[in-house]
């Protein structure tokens, strides 16, 4: 990898980093902020399912995990907020590990893995609901303290700035990846996966480490969810809302690609930001235009946007 | 659908600011932005739509009557958001009203998008009135923005469990055991803890307690049970579908307790569920909240809603009264200024008369407003009537149901 690997990601970067200093707008930047938690849930997302062809529709199980142990250490141990966010990082790559042990070394694959993390995606939701730690059904309330100390900003500028570095670190790390051994090998399993066995990779470990990976960086976008939301129920932690943002935004914005999921999230969000602002008196407008984007781009291949336009420009 | 109903509306909105506008072209002051936020779209677009329709049915009122008068006769402009039905939605929508400069913020319905939204709004110091939300975390996190004039949970289940005693009592204690019936979910089970915990202090022995999921598609198991158990009282807590399909199960088995006590109940204060199963729905009580019958205001109220061929259910009149506060407060302040406005808000006292829930002086402390109370209605003749307090009821109960 060598610097000019990392010069469109540092450039998307600066962009970003010069919208707080450009825009006094809150409006925008919270909707910024949003689009990166959104971003890096499903650059984790991608990680598994664009690289290793191992689609999750449980990606909730991780978002959820993260934000709530953000939470709760704090909310009920009284630590500190950075810690907790690590702990809630550690944590969600820890159930990745277990979901990914129970189901890979069963050979679960294709629409049998995306169950199995649909159902424990659902187990802990129910979990959650029920449970004393969590707040149940009541949910989970940070206590709002504006301090950079504890992990909260007064302004919303200064969030975006943290999301974003963190984004910008998962798409380092993604390139990464794709230029490394477990990268190819990753790839070499997504393509074929008895091939790929055949020619001596590991296969489990491969998608072991991956999806501890992809959990982790899932679990840092609930815990960042946490931190500037600052409440959680079962809902918001574990439901399939998550899930279907964190792979819809990849599916959109090109799978397997390191900037497919940024690219995925800020087009679908903008697109239904734009859609409310133009025709904002009809509710619902936007998750039409959400859908009949998804049907475009799962219709007419090359099925993602960036390789729409590359035909575009080269037919 | 609900296109045509935003056209007929904005219709309505535009012939009562031609109403008011001769008077407000003379006395030329500033309109004044009042942000409205409830969710029109995802799961609780039914309460969203009818939070609004009590939101714009007060501001239509108070601009057709000559505008806020200390303001010299300012128009109350509504800056209206969909929250979407979750929190993010709640907070975008503040950003976006504070952006366009209203002086409060009214409604967010569910509890966690008051809790998100409000939070959103202490940020700027921007009172935020909350119309529905229950939880008790709204008012307790130290927030000074952050008011409510309705009860919380805490007083709801109280006011619940003192009533059916005071009910039951009244009625010659024909009523000792119980069956609770919940949902495993959000409010259902908390609700189920609570009342195990609480009805056997109050001599009352519970049977059984039998949860079930939403959505659930069958009742038969649970409506088997309790025939099995036969039990004086049956206590549901569950939303609107599952309650529905309940309390039909229970009348095709001819299961007949002495009474159906629901508290926060998605559906016994519903009017859709009284017009569309009306034998179901018979004699049926709930302890939620809901308009004080006495007034006359009440009564008109109603019948704007029903002509629009609406049902009349509670967010209609909490949201009026809600905006009622506001525009109070905004009179008592003297100008549309933030910090004026959460003093004024905070001073409120039993002067306030325009709201029409049946509640005594209000009086706020830490933004919750003392006297906010749930009451007790019951499923009489095809309406709703108000049987507890006393103070405020329109009928008596019917309790224990016989035949």
């Amino acid at each position: 990898m060598t610097a000019r690997d990392l010069l469109p990601i540092l450039a998307f970067a600066a962009v970003v980093a010069l919208a707080p200093l450009l825009v006094s707008s809150n409006v925008v930047l919270n909707f910024l902020v949003f689009t990166m938690i959104i971003a890096l849930a499903a650059q984790g997302w991608n990680l598994l399912g664009g690289y290793g062809g191992q689609y999750s529709f449980g990606h909730a199980a991780f978002f959820g995990t993260g934000a709530y142990l953000t939470a709760i250490l704090q909310v009920r141990y009284g630590m500190n907020a950075y810690p907790a966010f690590a702990a809630g990082i550690g944590l969600a790559a820890l159930v990745g590990l277990a979901i990914g042990f129970l189901a890979f070394r069963s050979g679960l694959r294709g629409s049998y893995f995306a169950l199995v993390t649909l159902a424990f995606a659902e187990v802990f939701r129910v979990l959650a609901n029920a449970s004393e730690v969590t707040g149940g059904a009541a949910g989970i309330l940070i206590r709002l303290r504006a301090d950079p100390a504890n992990f909260q900003f007064a302004e919303r500028g200064t969030f975006l700035w943290v999301a974003l570095a963190l984004v910008t670190l998962a798409l380092v790390a993604t390139l990464m990846l794709e230029r490394s051994r477990l990268g190819a090998q990753l790839v070499a399993v997504r393509e074929n996966e008895a091939a790929a066995q055949a020619l001596g990779v590991d296969v489990l470990s491969v998608k072991l480490r991956t999806i501890a990976l992809s959990a982790g960086m899932t679990g840092a976008a609930g815990g960042l969810y946490a931190q500037y939301f600052l409440y959680l129920d079962a809902n918001i932690a574990y439901g399939t809302w998550i899930s279907v943002e964190a792979l819809l935004a990849p599916i959109v914005g090109g799978a397997g690609t390191v900037f497919g999921p940024v690219l995925g999230a800020v087009i679908l969000h903008g697109l239904a930001e734009a859609t409310k602002s133009i025709a904002g008196s009809i509710p619902g407008i936007d998750l039409v235009v959400f859908g009949i984007v998804l049907i475009l781009v799962v219709r007419y291949p090359p099925r993602d946007l960036p390789g729409l336009l590359r035909r575009r420009r080269r037919p | 659908m609900s296109g045509m109903m935003i056209g007929r509306r904005g219709l309505m909105l535009a012939s009562a600011a031609g109403l008011a506008a001769p008077r407000v072209a003379g006395a030329q002051a500033p309109a004044v932005k009042l942000g409205i936020l409830q969710p029109v779209t995802g799961a609780l677009s039914q309460d969203g739509e009818y939070g609004r329709l009590g939101a714009e049915l007060a501001i239509n009122e108070i601009n057709a009557s000559g505008g806020l008068r200390a303001l010299g006769g300012a128009r109350i402009e509504m800056v209206f958001g969909d929250a979407r039905s979750n929190p993010e939605g709640g907070v975008a929508e503040v950003e976006k009203m504070q952006a366009e400069g209203v002086v409060a913020v009214v409604g967010g319905f569910a509890s966690p998008i008051c809790l998100a939204a409000s939070q959103a709004a202490s940020r700027y110091d921007l009172p935020y009135v909350v119309d529905v939300g229950v939880s008790d975390q709204i008012v307790s996190r130290g927030l000074t923005n952050t008011f409510r004039f309705g009860p919380g949970f805490g007083v709801v289940t109280q006011t619940a469990l003192d009533n059916l005693v005071a009910l039951n009592d009244a009625a010659g204690k024909p009523a000792r055991t119980v069956v609770i019936v919940h949902e495993d979910g959000l409010f259902g089970s908390g609700m189920a803890r609570l009342l195990n915990a609480e009805l056997p202090k109050r001599g009352f022995e519970v049977l059984e307690t039998i949860a079930h999921p939403t959505p659930a598609r069958d009742m038969n198991n649970v409506a088997l049970r309790i025939r099995a158990l036969r039990p004086d009282l049956v206590i549901p807590s569950s939303y609107y579908a599952e309650f529905v399909l309940l309390s039909r199960t229970m009348q095709q088995q001819r299961i007949r307790p002495k009474g159906i006590y629901c508290v926060l109940n998605g559906a016994a204060s519903n009017f859709r569920f009284v017009r569309e199963f009306p034998d179901a729905a018979n004699l049926v009580m709930d302890c939620n909240h809901w308009a004080d019958p006495r007034k006359p205001k009440t009564a008109e109220l109603r019948r704007a809603v029903e002509a629009q061929n609406r049902f009349w259910l509670y967010n209609t009149p909490l949201n009026y009264s809600a905006v009622m506060l506001v525009a109070d407060a905004l009179e008592r302040a003297g100008r549309p200024d933030r910090a004026a406005l959460v003093q004024a808000l905070a001073a409120t006292d039993g002067r306030f008369e325009r709201h029409i829930m049946p509640y005594g002086a209000t009086r706020f402390v830490n933004g919750q407003n003392q006297a906010g109370q749930p009451v007790n209605t019951q499923v009489q003749g095809g309406d709703i009537k108000v049987i507890f307090p006393r103070d405020f009821a329109d009928a008596q109960p019917v309790f224990p149901v016989t035949g």
